[in-house]
């Protein structure tokens, strides 16, 4: 019996290595031209208060393997997990603001502003300890590739690379965790990848700047995750 | 000598010919009467003159509210930055009570603006308002068109009831501009929308000029992305051009009288760029091609119009 469980983890150790150093070979190559600073943990921002919520982010898994043993489609199971991580998220976002100002309309801009760094301070405080790929994990980020692949290509694609250099934020160094810069612009995202991925609850956004894929907290401002070389 | 230079100046120094500053609008009472704005929120002063002309028309049209095309405030958006290229800019108009409706652009930080109430945007991305029983203006989110805006969208004009369906967003769908174009990927999932509902007319901005678009399936086009920027000589004329002009800032007033809207594009000065109006005809079967609302194939031109000078 020891055996057997041995052998499992054993054999799960093995599929999650190597799952994981064929897309990490992809994440450490990112576009040697992009500006992009991708770097996870610290930020340079003022400190954050002690973290009084654990992040609930699921545990990197070998989703296809799993999928395989339990007859679901693979591409179904990705999905799956990708929502699950977000819908972990949105669990620990709803629990981090609850006492934070609300974001609501006002006359007065600077309420706004005040009620979104609130946010936005809770929301890092409750991640403090996020990281790269907690989200776009290595098979997630691999499945996200080839779901926008097709639309990569011909004159859509060509639209859509026009649009992604198109009024796009130059020269941002962002972190997970991070707030989005504060006056940069937002880059369009192409509508014909949009539809292609899944579909975020408010206020979470996908962006995309060079050629990597961003998660957003849009409300916030927080950059959640992003998944390097996505366009190619 | 002298006196043909007094001329001169007198000739120079007089306010613009009356013909280019009369209102070519109808002006009933009634009607729905609106402004048009786009990308305006830099703050500068070609901003605040625009601001100024769209005050000193008021005296003579009063429009009850203005669309804006997005682009609300380029750079930062700390509080002064709102008082800086929005509040001041249009202070007698917000005094006046005049509401201001907002798209978001490229470079508008959605979380702040659709939270700011002068914007009226109701806290969301997309909404829609209805000035007057038959007429319904919608904002789009075109930097996110994601299939939960066009789910909304797709409701909304499913049970609009209005004749008259606006469409307000930033990217243009049909563009002549050399630096951006048609947004055609939007296109590709928004037109089929517009056309299975009978959508009239669309106004746009993201390009910094202005351009009426000759109508596309039916659809009512209009570019004005220069209220407060201008890219001068960016506007390639095309196909697509009914008229456009890269030359000068500018903003539109809007009236709608029945099933005819009229418009009138007037520049920093006060003069008249293009004028006209668009019918909107009884309803029609509705195929992939054409709306169910179709307006005229060109709009015409009001009989006072000065003949607007093209860009190219």
């Amino acid at each position: 019996m020891k055996v057997s469980r041995l052998l499992i983890v054993a054999a799960l150790a093995v599929s999650c290595g190597r799952g994981a150093t064929s897309d990490r070979s992809d994440d450490q190559k990112p576009n040697e031209q992009a500006p992009l600073v991708a770097t996870s943990g610290e930020t340079s921002e003022p400190a954050l208060p002690a973290a009084q919520i654990q992040a609930a982010t699921p545990a990197t898994t070998p989703i296809a393997d799993e999928a395989k043993a339990t007859n679901v489609h693979p591409d179904a199971a990705i999905i799956q997990d990708f929502k699950t991580r977000i819908d972990a998220y949105m669990k620990l976002r709803k629990e981090a603001v609850k006492d934070a100002p609300r974001l609501k309309e006002t006359n007065d801009p600077a309420k706004i502003k005040t009620a979104q760094d609130a946010m936005s301070m809770q929301i890092r405080a409750a991640r403090a300890t996020a990281k790269h790929g907690d989200i776009f994990t290595p098979e997630i980020t691999t499945k996200f590739r080839r779901l926008l692949n097709p639309e990569l290509k011909g004159d859509d694609g060509r639209d859509a690379k026009a649009i992604i250099k198109d009024d796009a934020p130059t020269n941002i160094t962002f972190k997970v965790n991070a707030k989005y810069p504060e006056g940069a612009s937002v880059p369009t995202v192409p509508a014909n990848l949009l539809v292609n991925l899944p579909t975020l609850p408010e206020p979470l956004q996908f962006r995309i700047i060079e050629k990597h894929l961003v998660l957003v907290d849009e409300d916030a401002d927080v950059i959640l995750d992003y998944a390097l070389n996505i366009i190619r | 000598m002298r006196r043909l230079l007094f001329i001169a100046v007198l000739i120079a120094t007089l306010p613009l010919p009356i013909a280019a500053q009369e209102l070519r609008l109808p002006n009933k009472p009634g009607s729905v009467k609106f402004a048009v704005i786009g990308d305006t929120g830099t703050g500068g002063s070609d901003q605040v003159a625009v601001g100024k002309e769209l005050a000193t028309w008021r005296t003579r049209y009063p429009f009850e509210f203005v669309v804006m095309m997005g682009d609300n405030l380029y750079g930062g958006e700390k509080p002064r930055d709102f008082a800086r290229k929005f509040e001041l800019p249009y202070k007698p108009l917000l005094d006046a009570g005049v509401k201001f409706y907002a798209a978001l652009g490229n470079h508008d930080d959605a979380a702040l603006q659709r939270n700011y109430k002068p914007f009226n945007m109701n806290g969301e991305r997309f909404y829609s308002f209805k000035p007057q029983s038959g007429v319904r203006l919608f904002a789009l989110d075109s930097n996110y068109v994601d299939k939960a805006q066009l789910e909304w969208l797709d409701k909304q004009l499913a049970t609009s009831g209005s004749e008259w369906k606006i469409m307000f967003f930033h990217h243009p769908l049909y563009s002549s501009g050399e630096t951006h174009g048609s947004a055609e990927l939007q296109r590709g999932l928004l037109e089929p929308v517009f056309l299975k509902y009978g959508v009239n007319v669309v106004l746009t901005g993201h390009e910094h000029f202005y351009e009426r678009i000759k109508p596309q399936k039916g659809i009512a086009y209009f570019i004005i992305g220069s209220s407060a920027k201008l890219r001068k000589g960016d506007l390639v004329k095309s196909d697509l051009t009914a008229y456009g002009n890269d030359r000068e800032y500018a903003f539109m007033l809007m009236e709608i009288v029945g099933d005819e809207l009229f418009f009138q594009t007037i520049n920093e000065q006060g003069k008249t760029i293009d004028t006209g109006s668009i019918r909107r005809t009884g309803k029609v079967e509705s195929t992939s091609k054409t709306t169910s609302q179709p307006v005229v194939p060109q709009a015409k031109p009001s009989p006072a119009q000065p003949g607007p000078r093209q860009s190219r």
